[in-house]
């Protein structure tokens, strides 16, 4: 026991043993010692007054002065008091801060919660996306950002990374939304100011769109005059090999073109509407037919259609896919090889898989072979009559019908390009 | 949002299904917005395939006023709402209705701009249509926002710019009238373009309309009695100016 209980327990049975004391001079002990301790009650209730009083509205300096174990509490009292006020002042500095540094970023965020209501968000998020103070807390963010694809977006973040929206208060502005989940239930939307690099993309789709549209005529018109010049007679014999190289040149050019046109547009990214009908096995067909109708092309074409079911889309885009896939088999594949077109159905969805055994890729190749004019073997591609935009195209039209392209390969065995579409895209009839 | 006048329901389904309509209303809204950005976008920048998709895309905005309809009369006939609920709902079934006119009206204009698309001319007066297509625009993002904050200064600023976009409208015509009698061979494409100014002075009445319930809805709950006449009129106003333009 501390020595300041032990010698206050001493001085309160000695207070008691006096008052009994005297009681006995008087003859009446137990009232002396009843009259002591009512006393002793009393001088504790009054610390106990002066404490409560200090505790609710005394200054922490104003410790009260007492005797006996009250000095020890009071200190005490004061030592915790003094901790907890200093630790709070720390705390709103950090607060402060933090909020400070939020504020002073220059992305927006806003903090939702499990119903998309808003939670919380910084200044910039106040001006991008034109929020108002006093309302708009507790508010559901699609109430205010109204645009499908941000709403899709909320419901189904799936596996994209951001969508781009025009800003609601500033025209000509786009924000990149993002969402971040984190804790249980919260979920942080990240803004971003892309509006620069949403005009540079239109500036350079611009671009190649009309750079392409404005070859066309020339182009036209050279082959108007090869044409005329390949069918007459005065021109000597010398001049009808290269003449006919200078047209198959020229119609590779305008498929060219006709290409990073197709490319252009089909580049605005935007998800095809899921609206119409594709009915598959037709468009396997009329790629089977194409690829017939090459110059060089294997016996062994074959397609396998093991799914009555339908794709929803864009029926030119579809037809694209395919025949660019099949005419790319084609081409990579020797006279006594095998393609084949394989369309099946299961859980994940539908499976569109075109299977060659030409000349294959090399692993290396693999994840650059859908870029724009890329070559795993530059000549030889060349002189098969590729525009090497194909894959490209296959690849934009894809990602507008949702699906995704997986490249199987090995190298002198061939190759399997498999477009996998989700669920949601397919017409179970 | 859980807002103050519906969140006092003992039943808490009840508020989420209220609080889901709202919601609902705001994407058919968005959706609605959407489809008069790109119709206007499609006229400034004569693009024919992009006019065409708003006229073709119509019959996304007509199934969701289906399916809120639908959701409004279930609510109606299982919770039998009244007072605030009651005017929730209503004004739900009349916002729909407009919205889905606007929807009408930005295919129509869609569809015209397929049209004045294949005119190699351009019409000298295309920012005249610009400004009143932004307005319009304006007018509509502002309703939908004073609809989902309940805000009624924001409210019966939408209305006030009604006039605004009137004035505008008789500006169009105007130029257009004169320019047509300048050279009568421009009357056909003339035509079109007063029909699309038409079709944008008609979305920023109904806009106003939307404008108009929001107001009706807060201040029905706020100042019940005193108010009351001034409300009954509002509404007899949005519903005499819907019938004579219907």
């Amino acid at each position: 026991m501390p020595k300041v209980w032990t010698w206050t327990l001493i001085r309160y049975g000695g207070a008691l043993a006096a008052g009994a004391f005297i009681g006995f001079l008087y003859g009446l002990p137990v009232l002396g010692a009843l009259l002591v301790a009512l006393g002793l009650l009393f001088w504790q209730m009054y610390n106990l007054y002066r404490l409560e009083r200090w505790l609710a509205t005394g200054k922490i300096r104003d410790i009260p002065d007492g005797d006996g174990v009250w000095p020890p509490v009071f200190a005490k009292i004061q030592f915790i008091k003094g901790k907890v006020k200093r630790r709070g002042k720390r705390f709103r500095k950090l607060l402060k801060d933090l909020r400070a540094s939020t504020e002073a970023f220059p992305d927006g965020g806003v903090i939702l919660n499990a119903s998309h209501e808003i939670v919380n968000y910084n200044q910039a998020a106040r001006l991008l996306l034109g929020l108002k103070n006093r309302s708009d807390r507790g508010q559901r963010i699609e109430n205010l950002l109204r645009f499908p694809d941000f709403v899709d977006y909320l419901n189904n973040p799936g596996d994209r990374l951001a969508v781009d929206i025009p800003s609601p208060s500033t025209p000509e502005t786009w924000l990149a939304c993002r969402l971040i989940p984190y804790g249980p239930d919260q979920t942080l939307l990240l803004i971003r100011d892309v509006s620069q690099r949403v005009k540079i993309e239109r500036v350079r789709r611009d671009f190649v769109a009309n750079a392409s549209h404005e070859l066309r005529s020339p182009l036209t018109v050279i082959m108007g005059y090869l044409d005329a010049l390949a069918d007459d007679g005065r021109i000597p014999d010398t001049w009808h090999q290269p003449i006919r190289v200078m047209q198959d040149q020229s119609i590779r050019m305008r498929r060219l073109v006709e290409d990073l046109l197709q490319l252009s547009k089909l580049e605005s990214g935007q998800s095809v509407p899921k609206d119409r009908v594709v009915d598959v096995a037709a468009i396997l067909a009329t790629a089977r037919k194409e690829a017939f109708a090459l110059p060089e092309h294997p016996e062994a074409i074959e397609i396998e259609l093991n799914s009555p079911a339908n794709l929803l889309g864009e029926e030119t885009e579809l037809q694209s896919v395919v025949s660019n896939l099949v005419s790319n088999a084609v081409r990579y594949t020797p006279a006594d090889g095998e393609v084949t077109i394989r369309w099946t159905v299961d859980a994940e969805g539908g499976h569109l898989e075109v299977q060659d055994t030409g000349i294959g890729i090399a692993d290396e190749d693999i994840s650059r072979v859908t870029e724009r004019f890329y070559r795993a073997d530059g000549g030889r591609a060349r002189q098969r009559g590729g525009t090497g935009l194909g894959l490209a195209i296959v690849k934009h039209a894809l990602r507008r019908h949702d699906a995704e392209l997986e490249i199987r390969s090995r190298l002198g065995e061939g190759s399997t390009f498999v477009c996998h579409f989700p669920r949601d895209r397919l017409a179970l009839s | 949002m859980e807002s103050e006048s519906f969140s006092h329901h003992i039943s808490r389904r009840f508020n989420a299904e209220l609080e889901h309509l709202r919601s609902e209303v705001l994407r058919m809204g968005g959706l609605v917005e959407q489809h008069l950005d790109t119709a206007v976008e499609a006229i400034i920048a004569g693009d024919s395939d992009m006019g065409l998709r708003v006229s073709n895309d119509d019959h996304k905005i007509n199934r969701l006023e289906v399916d809120i309809d639908e959701e409004c009369r279930k609510l109606l006939a299982t919770r039998m709402p009244a007072a605030a609920d009651l005017r929730l709902i209503v004004m739900v079934i009349k916002t729909i209705t407009d919205l889905e006119r606007v929807g009408d009206e930005a295919a129509k204009i869609g569809y015209l701009a397929s049209h004045l698309a294949t005119d190699r001319e351009r019409y000298a007066a295309y920012s005249e249509l610009k400004a009143l297509g932004e307005h319009v625009q304006e007018m509509l993002h502002d309703a939908l926002d004073a609809f989902s904050r309940m805000d009624v200064d924001d409210a019966l600023a939408v209305i006030e710019e009604d006039k605004l976009v009137d004035e505008e409208y008789d500006q169009i015509t105007r130029q257009c009238i004169s320019l047509m009698m300048e050279d009568p061979r421009t009357i056909r494409r003339f035509m079109d373009v007063t029909w699309v100014a038409r079709a944008l002075e008609r979305i920023g009445d109904h806009a106003k309309n939307i404008a108009e319930y929001v107001v009706f809805l807060v201040h029905g709950r706020d100042i019940r009695h005193t108010e009351r006449e001034t409300v009954l009129q509002e509404l007899e106003a949005a519903r005499s100016d819907r019938s004579a333009s219907s």
